[in-house]
């Protein structure tokens, strides 16, 4: 971000307002100085209104009325710390709370790596390794929504492949209610999230396709197996990467909504809800807007504590 | 590598491969089969393929006005958050007091879970009279997609030499001809390769889609695909044949530039 530093041009023909008549300002000096010119405040003024009106002002009004009591028309009831008061003692609201950072262990500890075997298999380049890289990578830019519907087909009771695959290998004792048994929903609005990998090894495949081939070259005179390799070089080497899927895996364990929405609703009995989901319930189902948006300072409470936590970590290992 | 590791490696990959296709072939098979069908027949080809379930989906709920708004929503939104990434990234080419404070500003909500703000967002939609409508839903995209789109950009035009820019200002080039001849020209493959990731990531909103639209006036595919579930559960494979509808327009453009669009979707991530 440092490197260019093309000055502001004085005598700007098509200049608004002639703001531009004090060109003696406006030479091309080193760092300091150039004062913010109406070009440059009018070029920064679309980006500016739209992290202002839908990023910026969201946060303060979250946050500022997170302490009310407002059911959407009238003026919100100051309440202090009561919403969160209330938030905690929602059974509901720590189902949704455990569940998502359950979402974010699962995303860490399963997930990704899943992606990391399979990223280390195909950076191998096996034969048809382009091919597997595209069908893998195929569901990120399908819906969620969409996957969700199909997945919720794939659990489905009657019409669904798991139990149908089950019966037809006579395994009927297996078969359940997937999506409505209060002990399998939650794992069941996980599972496609969790077994589509291709993002991850994506990223995965990028930072290996950077690490020297003569690495790899030292490590065979040694006689290191692939494994060991894969194990002692790779996996080091795209710690970087791995920081970077886990900051993902937590941005999209936070905004999980789609998979319990449409397979689950969130239920049974809230066994299956999410942070994001739970606000949603609250403002449009509940019309607590003061604990939709408590709720929603929690989510971002929680979102820094865990990006903050992966810096860190990130930070130690670099070390 | 030994026989062992071989055949681990293989059925690794195609165990994930299957998982991948299989849903995906048995949604395209069933959306052709009739309702009895699905039940008495859920694995095998069609008997008699109903390739009227697609017309049947379409005539059940407006899919073409859904389709219309997700299309609008994720190019309207694309298109702004395009252009003031570009201004951006142009203006802060330029050295000035509080420059590196804006980036900052501009780039803070990429790691926010930005579902926490659903709230707001909905009064502040409300008040602006944005209410059920695709203009809003693509501002509200615009905004939040915002952080995005600009990382990619900025990152891309910052590499351009500092040289090219230096020549043309002492050719007399003015401050806008500066951008639209030479700045945004030079950057459009970054800009491009952030509309593709952008176009894609909106089409495929549900969140901000359900609670800010209420009629098939405004209403995205991602949201009408569920009417079918809760309103046609007598007739799934309408449900699969609005699905595959819905699934369509990203994957056709996925077949033909699959490259390009694994490198967009995960472009500015290792930076």
């Amino acid at each position: 971000m440092t490197q260019t530093q093309a000055p502001v041009v004085p005598g700007d023909r098509v200049s608004l307002s002639g703001a531009w008549s004090t060109p003696s300002t406006h030479k091309p000096t080193k760092r300091a100085g150039l004062p913010l010119g109406i070009n440059i405040f009018l070029y920064l003024l679309p980006a500016f209104l739209l992290v202002t009106v839908f990023l910026a002002v969201p946060v303060l009004v979250v946050i500022a009325l997170s302490g009310t009591d407002w059911a959407g028309i009238g003026i919100p009831q100051w309440v202090g710390a009561g919403n969160f008061v209330r938030l905690f003692s929602d059974p509901a609201f720590l189902k949704s709370l455990g569940n998502t950072l359950l979402w974010v262990l699962v995303g860490v500890f399963i997930h990704t790596p899943l992606c990391i075997i399979v990223a280390l298999i195909v950076a191998r380049k096996p034969r048809g390794w382009k091919i597997f890289r595209t069908v893998l990578f195929l569901p990120n830019i399908i819906s969620a929504t969409s996957l969700a519907l199909l997945w919720y087909f794939v659990f489905h009771v009657s019409l669904g492949l798991i139990n149908a695959s089950l019966t037809l290998v006579g395994l009927e004792s297996f078969t359940r209610n997937w999506l409505f048994d209060p002990s399998t929903a939650l794992g069941v609005t996980m599972t496609p999230w969790v077994v589509y990998i291709g993002f991850g090894m994506v990223l995965f495949l990028t930072q290996i396709s950077t690490i020297p081939q003569e690495y790899y070259e030292a490590a065979q005179l040694d006689g290191a197996s692939n494994l060991r390799q894969d194990w002692s070089i790779t996996i080091p080497l795209i710690r970087r990467a791995i920081a970077l899927q886990v900051l993902f895996v937590v941005g999209y364990a936070l905004r999980s909504f789609e998979y319990p929405f449409v397979m689950t609703s969130g239920g049974p009995a809230d066994s299956s809800s999410t942070l994001s989901l739970y606000i949603y319930r609250q403002m449009l189902t509940a019309n607590e807007y003061g604990m939709a948006m408590a709720a929603g300072v929690v989510t971002l409470i929680v979102g820094i504590v865990l990006t903050a936590g992966v810096f860190w970590v990130l930070r130690k290992a670099e070390r | 590598m030994t026989a062992m590791g071989k055949i681990t490696r293989w059925t690794i990959l195609i165990v994930f491969t299957l998982i991948t296709l299989l849903p995906l072939i048995w949604l395209i098979l069933s959306s052709l089969k009739t309702n009895a069908e699905v039940f008495s027949n859920p694995f095998g080809l069609p008997q008699e393929w109903k390739f009227s379930n697609y017309s049947d989906a379409v005539a059940a709920h407006p899919l073409h006005l859904y389709l219309r708004n997700s299309l609008g929503a994720a190019l309207l939104s694309t298109v702004i958050i395009i252009t003031a990434s570009m201004t951006a990234s142009y203006a802060l080419l330029h050295r000035f007091r509080l420059s590196r404070l804006t980036f900052s500003f501009l780039l803070f909500g990429i790691l926010l879970p930005v579902n926490a703000l659903m709230t707001p967002i909905f009064f502040i939609v409300n008040m602006l009279g944005l209410y059920n409508s695709v203009m809003g839903l693509a501002l509200v995209y615009a905004g939040l997609f915002f952080p995005l789109g600009f990382l990619i950009v900025k990152t891309y035009m910052d590499t351009t030499p500092a040289e090219i820019f230096e020549a043309a200002r002492i050719d007399g080039a003015s401050f806008h001809s500066i951008f639209f001849r030479i700045a945004a020209p030079l950057t459009s493959p970054g800009a491009i390769t952030a509309g593709i990731f952008l176009m894609i990531t909106a089409f495929n909103e549900l969140l901000f889609a359900s609670i800010l639209t209420t009629d098939a006036d405004a209403q995205t595919v991602q949201v009408g695909v569920r009417y079918f579930l809760t309103t046609y559960s007598a007739n799934y494979p309408l449900a699969f044949a609005a699905t595959v509808i819905g699934i369509a327009p990203t994957v056709v453009i996925y077949m033909i530039l699959s490259d390009r669009i694994v490198a967009a979707m995960t472009a500015g991530s290792l930076k």
